[in-house]
């Protein structure tokens, strides 16, 4: 009998959250728990494919990633920290901090921005209904997006598919989630994929394919272990 | 007078000649009228340009900012300038629309007070000029290249902050810098994104045109130590380069060519003057002296030269009058505004007319005047007498 109360209350409670309320719970599943793994990014173009092998380091709110291949960019590192975000270039021997505008640019030339793999800004920029069981996200005014509306789909409170649109209606880019993995008690998706909807063949696959969840140490998040690695 | 008659009447005499030489001369002076008008009139479209659109007649701001034109070297607090001026917040951002991100230098403006300094404002052609905060005008050609409209929201990101600005105005300018890379925003905006406190990077201040440097200098002598005013022509970067280039290059070349038509003038006159050495002698041994028979052959030559002269000015100044009220030059300006669009240039050219022109194709004349009194002139003053009464 107590099983069930509690079971009905979570279910109010879920049917009662605000849609900002599920953007944010499904942004932190999007983004997973403390971790460390290898994420495998395929960057198709008509007519080629470019991969890169990365090891990530996340704590669900900071992150570093550091290229392992291919190896002529191998050695470089990012780290997000919020607003911050640090790039070290093994050519320069030196860490550079990116200005805010870096977090929107595109990552190691692919569809992916920093903002996708590491970013929050779907929660701090938009207005938050829902429609339909979709989330629809409509920028706050004056705020720092191009973009006309998003469209969030969800599944079971898991971010299925993100969909850009222009100011015009028209959707621009789609961030596709093709699976979770269920990690104590947490979830980390498997495959995620990133369409330019504009450029035909633009594509870009990112697959989680070594993951070891537990806390990261601290100083993985700290610039000046950008170089050598944590 | 009796002297420039019989040269006068000699020059007549020989109408095929007299037309050949003209003709030469009606060709350089035409092209001195226009190569003038042309030089002068692209150097006067640059300083509208630059005093109306891209910059302004004069510019006030730090030795710093003028060293390094970073938002962090501009200024804190407002000098009062005895002319009117507005100030501007330039600083370099990132532009970012759905399709396409690209950076540049963005200007945060004083709607009212740029109304008043800039040309702009006046040529905002489709929605309106900003009237406050949140709104963004932009060239033409930038909007087209970000793909962006009239309505929609363009993103603006510097390193200290990020702003959606709604586009109000496009700009059809016919300024190169204007149309291809003009952003303007409310200085507030401009403000925000560049934080630290900076209220203005510089101040565009209003000078009366040709007064531009004079204006500069005087401000120079009342501005408070570590601010610095400078003129349009100090404003124009590479372009003015450019034109100084072509001024230097084009110059010398004009007076080589006009030398060269003084030459062919005064080569003709030489064979002439040998054809007729008995006609010289007669002339001696009727009284003329050698020296006025020289003075005689070089108004020859200046009085062929002025009848061409006369032709071209009136063919150059009615060429120059039809370029400096029709934009015959206009498609050639269009073309290197495609291909320079960051160099201030304006699509359309008008020629100068100036008296001072004839002055300098005159030179031709007194060119052939000079060296037919050198040479041909000296035939006639070693002029053997004797020899040639009796026909040798």
């Amino acid at each position: 009998m107590k099983r069930a109360l509690a079971l009905v209350v979570i279910l109010a409670l879920v049917l009662t959250q605000s849609p900002l309320a599920k953007l944010k719970a499904a942004l932190d599943r999007l983004r997973g728990p403390a971790h460390q793994g290898v994420y495998l990014v395929q960057v198709e173009r008509p007519g080629s494919t470019k991969s890169y092998r990365l090891r990530v380091y996340t704590d669900g709110e900071r992150a570093q990633i550091r290229v392992l291949e291919p190896k002529g960019e191998a050695g470089q590192a990012y780290l997000s920290l919020g607003q911050d975000l640090y790039l070290y270039d093994p050519r320069l021997g030196r860490t550079l901090r990116l200005p805010p505008t870096g977090r929107t640019e595109r990552f190691l030339g692919s569809d992916l921005t920093y903002q996708d793999l590491m970013g929050r800004d779907l929660e701090d920029l938009f207005e938050v209904s829902e429609a339909d069981g979709v989330l629809v996200l409509t920028p706050k005014p004056q705020a720092a997006t191009p973009y006309g509306r998003v469209e969030v789909y969800l599944k079971e409170g898991l971010i299925e598919r993100v969909r850009y649109h222009d100011q015009r209606g028209q959707a621009v880019r789609e961030l596709l989630l093709l699976g979770y993995q269920r990690l104590d008690g947490a979830f980390l998706p498997k495959v995620m994929e990133v369409r330019d909807l504009l450029k035909e063949g633009y594509r870009t696959r990112v697959e989680i394919v070594e993951v070891k969840v537990g806390p990261v140490p601290e100083r993985c998040f700290n610039p000046l272990y950008l170089e050598r690695g944590c | 007078m009796t002297l420039l008659r019989l040269a006068w009447r000699n020059v007549m005499r020989q109408r095929r000649r007299t037309a050949l030489l003209s003709l030469v001369v009606v060709y350089v002076t035409v092209a001195t009228l226009f190569l003038f008008g042309f030089l002068d009139g692209y150097g006067e479209s640059l300083v509208d340009a630059y005093a109306g659109y891209v910059e302004a007649p004069v510019v006030v701001a730090k030795e710093a900012w003028w060293e390094d034109p970073d938002p962090e070297n501009g200024l804190m607090a407002l000098p009062s300038l005895p002319e009117p001026f507005t100030p501007r917040l330039s600083l370099y951002a990132l532009l970012r629309s759905p399709y396409r991100s690209e950076g540049g230098v963005v200007l945060g403006v004083d709607p009212d007070g740029e109304r008043r300094l800039s040309r702009v404002p006046a040529k905002v052609k489709e929605g309106r000029w900003l009237s406050g905060p949140g709104e963004v005008v932009l060239g033409h050609r930038l909007a087209e290249r970000l793909d962006v409209r009239l309505g929609e929201r363009l993103v603006l990101e510097t390193g200290k902050a990020a702003l959606g600005l709604s586009v109000v105005g496009i700009v059809r300018s016919g300024v190169s810098n204007v149309d291809f890379a003009g952003v303007y925003l409310h200085l507030e905006d401009a403000r925000r994104l560049a934080g630290q406190g900076i209220l203005a990077t510089h101040l565009a201040v209003w000078a009366p045109r040709g007064r531009e440097e004079a204006t500069a200098l005087a401000l120079n002598a009342l501005l408070p130590q570590g601010l610095r005013a400078k003129g349009v022509w100090d404003l124009m970067g590479p372009i003015r380069a450019d034109y100084e280039g072509s001024r230097l290059f084009y110059i010398p070349l004009m007076g080589l060519f006009m030398l060269l038509a003084a030459v062919a003038v005064v080569s003709t006159t030489y064979v002439s003057v040998r054809e007729r050495l008995r006609e010289f002698a007669v002339g001696e041994s009727l009284g003329l002296t050698p020296l006025r028979l020289a003075v005689g052959v070089a108004l020859e030559a200046a009085l062929a030269s002025g009848v061409g002269l006369v032709l071209g000015l009136l063919l150059g100044y009615a060429l120059l009058a039809y370029t400096a009220t029709h934009d015959v030059f206009g498609p050639l300006m269009r073309l290197s505004v495609e291909l320079l669009p960051e160099s201030g240039l304006s699509e359309h050219l008008y020629t100068a007319v100036r008296p001072v022109y004839a002055l300098y194709a005159f030179l031709v004349v007194a060119f052939s005047g000079l060296l037919a009194w050198l040479f041909p002139g000296r035939l006639v003053l070693g002029l053997d007498l004797p020899r040639y009464l009796k026909g040798e």
